[in-house]
């Protein structure tokens, strides 16, 4: 479905809104328990902004917001350990996304949704073994990958449900 | 439903499947009673639990946080933590190989390895 262009005043506050979303969907899930004792097992709730954002706007629209949210993130949750694995998780995420957004069906985008999330865990995986020198925590990628799995078919049709109401409000 | 999203779905299942066989497959290796505790890679201490007698606490102050770390017999544990999360500590005892205890806003690892150490 092509958007209805928006002029660049309306692009611009689309972006700062949903970067704000995404910021504050970040730091309530930082707030919850975590579901299982397992690091970077997570809901991952702020890429449901990501993926509306590269639907509504765009890959680099989608990129800035990305981009933001986690430095801003860091900022907030003050946490510099840990912005080296969101960025990279967030990197590979979003490349996985801008190329299966072109070949997979809107109607499915929880399935790039799902792969985008298992490559978010995958970039953590590989950033945290090469930040602690411990290859032996390969371990952890069959559970990070069925993780990402799950959480990211509901955060993929969460953004299903997002997008069909932000196009609703605008006819 | 279209037969692409089955396909998909199946996919799907059949990965989370196979997945969660290969977790439990690598938590059961009970393998090793040599602990290693390392931050950024660096190793801190050792520590052979089979030759542990009495339990006994280790701080572990680094550049990112404190951890106190619980060795007792066949058994190493992180009871506390200032990290946000605290996955550490819910994470439970290690008592033999498989998965590894992590601390990642610590940059914190306990492995559990193989071998006897001299001493």
């Amino acid at each position: 479905m092509a958007e209805p262009p928006r002029s660049g005043t309306q692009k611009l506050t689309l972006m700062a809104l949903l970067t704000a979303m995404a910021l504050g969907i970040f730091m309530l899930e930082a707030q919850l328990p975590s579901p299982v004792p397992i690091p970077g097992v997570k809901l991952g709730l702020a890429n449901i902004i990501t993926l509306t954002a590269m639907l509504l706007l765009g890959r680099k629209e989608a990129g800035a917001v990305l981009a933001v949210r986690i430095l801003m993130s860091a900022m907030f949750a003050g946490s510099p350990s840990t912005l080296i694995f969101s960025a990279v998780g967030g990197t590979f995420a979003y490349l996985v996304m801008c190329v299966l957004t072109a070949l997979i069906p809107e109607k499915r985008l929880w399935v790039t949704s799902a792969i985008a999330a298992v490559a978010h865990n995958a970039g953590q995986l590989l950033a945290s073994i090469w930040v602690v020198k411990t290859p032996t925590l390969w371990v952890y990628a069959p559970i990070l990958a069925v993780s990402g799995l799950i959480t990211g078919v509901f955060t993929g049709l969460a953004a299903m449900y997002l997008i069909r109401a932000l196009r609703r409000l605008r006819r | 439903m279209d037969k692409k999203t089955k396909i998909w779905i199946l996919v799907f299942v059949l990965l989370c499947a196979v997945g969660v066989g290969a977790f439990l497959l690598l938590r059961g290796d009970r393998e090793g009673t040599v602990a290693v505790i390392s931050v950024d890679g660096e190793e801190l201490d050792r520590i052979d639990l089979s030759r542990v007698k009495e339990p006994y606490d280790i701080e572990v102050h680094t550049g990112y946080g404190r951890n106190l770390v619980h060795v007792e017999p066949g058994a190493i544990s992180v009871t506390e933590a200032d990290c946000p999360d605290r996955i550490c500590v819910s994470m439970g005892r290690l008592q033999g190989g498989g998965i590894p205890i992590v601390c990642m806003p610590h940059h914190l690892i306990i492995t559990i390895e193989g071998g006897e150490i001299d001493g």
